[in-house]
């Protein structure tokens, strides 16, 4: 049941929109059917799964750094009234930021390669991270707190065998949330200047007119944001197996 | 082991307790009763080093307290666990953070829960036990630290009554095998009567100690014995006064 329902679900979007297709007469190069999408897969089979694991590994290390920068952030801001005060105006006011809006400079400071789209992940992502962990570490019980006090527990213990344990459940929530905007956070990146990715291959089918090519595209982005948010998911059970 | 001097405290210009003098015995147990906002728990966690007096001195085992002492364990109201651990290393957590093994102290955890009648129960989660079986890891866990002084902050108060009196006995249990410096805060008149050897009555606003009266009973009591209820009575006269 796991499986069938979700495949029920997607068979049946992609009967409608094969349904509509037909129905309507839709021009293919406006909107393409099904089969057109698949054909013009099948005529590039390699260099779109190409395509798709520069995205993919432009969204995962931008993701895994969003990781590394995020979560000591929180623990700052976190263990610091000073830091917070500080600094946790401009965590919102860069969040406000259209992140579209920044992309053309990144690609200028950073050029067309790949640490222009990781910056762009980052960008995206580590808000979410930042917020989640922060506001589960500040939600840890007092009691639970004072019994670290009361042990004159290092700084240290208290940190990370309480306050960021307690958090985890909190963590993986702005995880899930991070994962599906660090592919976004790609695709913008490619979309503004790159040589690669499928956010690239979207830009350059839509400026031929390559229609069924685009959706091609989308659809392997779709592909690789449901795999990225299923497999944290699977993550999230093996390290809190009882959330 | 535990002196109290001239013990005063205040939260930003509210008197919680004033003029405190106590000393307790290595081996004495005191309950300290008086209504909710008498500064009952100020007193413990002045005791215990997370609160500095305003005024005066605390003493344990003749050092001035200046911050918490790894052999003075504090038991709380409700029976913070850490959740994502297991019973034993629940049990284990003063041991980790004090930088010892572990490991060294794994037989003696054991033996604590067995004590407790938790034997077997080691591998669980605390949501899988009871509030009652969680309250005995938390003292299982207090334990641990062979305190020569134990400071309980209503303890059994989040308890249902009957689960309750069993944990009161237990304590005297294991007070009578295990005997330290005990400070026990609690509501319940019968309580204090069956576990403690004086019984400090605090009055409210600012807490001052109205009363310091001796049990006097032999041991093991049980809840229900004639001479207890007549202590109590006393007591709870003693109360009525502070609170009029």
């Amino acid at each position: 049941m796991k499986v069938v329902l979700p495949v029920l679900g997607l068979l049946a979007l992609i009967g409608a929109w094969w349904l509509a297709t037909i129905v309507f007469g839709v021009d293919s190069f406006l909107v393409p059917s099904p089969a057109d999408v698949v054909a013009s897969f099948l005529e590039l089979p390699g260099y779109l799964l190409e395509q798709t694991l520069v995205t993919l590994w432009e969204a995962v290390a931008g993701f895994g750094l969003s990781i590394m920068i995020g979560v000591p952030l929180a623990l700052l801001i976190v263990g610091s009234t000073v830091l917070e005060r500080m600094f946790y105006p401009l965590l919102v006011a860069l969040n406000a930021v259209p992140k579209v809006a920044i992309a053309p400079i990144v690609v200028v400071w950073f050029g067309f390669g790949i640490e222009s789209k990781v910056l762009m992940v980052v960008l995206v992502c580590i808000f979410p991270i930042v917020i989640s962990t922060a506001s589960g570490m500040k939600s840890t019980p007092h009691e639970l707190v004072e019994l670290f006090r009361s042990l004159d527990a290092p700084r240290r213990h208290e940190f990370f065998k309480l306050r960021l344990r307690h958090a985890l459940p909190q963590v993986f929530v702005g995880l899930k949330v991070a994962i599906t905007l660090a592919v976004i956070g790609a695709v913008i990146g490619e979309f503004v200047g790159a040589r690669a990715g499928l956010g690239y291959v979207i830009y350059t089918s839509g400026a031929s007119a390559d229609t069924s090519l685009a959706f091609a595209a989308m659809a392997l982005l779709a592909v690789i944001s449901v795999a990225l948010f299923y497999g944290l998911g699977y993550v999230e059970k093996k390290v809190l197996p009882y959330a | 082991m535990i002196t109290l001097r001239g013990v005063s405290h205040s939260f930003g210009g509210v008197h919680a307790l004033a003029g405190i003098d106590l000393d307790v015995d290595e081996h004495e147990f005191v309950a300290v009763i008086g209504r909710s906002g008498c500064g009952k728990s100020t007193l413990l966690r002045l005791v215990a080093g997370l609160l500095t007096p305003s005024e005066g001195r605390v003493e344990v085992a003749g050092d001035p307290v200046v911050k918490p002492r790894r052999d003075v364990s504090f038991m709380f109201q409700r029976p913070a666990l850490l959740p994502w651990r297991t019973v034993l290393s629940n049990v284990l957590l003063p041991i980790e953070v004090f930088g010892l093994s572990p490991r060294a102290y794994r037989d003696r955890a054991h033996e604590l829960l067995g004590l407790v009648g938790l034997g077997g129960f080691e591998q669980r989660l605390p949501h899988e036990l009871s509030g009652g079986m969680q309250q005995r890891v938390s003292l299982c866990r207090s334990l641990i630290q062979s305190p020569r002084v134990m400071l309980m902050d209503e303890p059994f108060s989040a308890l249902d009554a009957i689960t309750r009196t069993e944990l009161s006995e237990e304590l005297q249990r294991v007070q009578l095998e295990l005997p330290r410096a005990v400070v026990f805060v609690t509501h319940s008149v019968d309580e204090a009567v069956l576990l403690a050897d004086r019984i400090v009555v605090l009055s409210p606003r600012p807490g001052r100690i109205h009363e310091l009266a001796d049990v006097g009973l032999p041991r093991p009591r049980a809840l229900g014995q004639v001479e207890l209820d007549q202590v109590s009575r006393e007591l709870r006269g003693l109360l009525g006064e502070v609170t009029a």
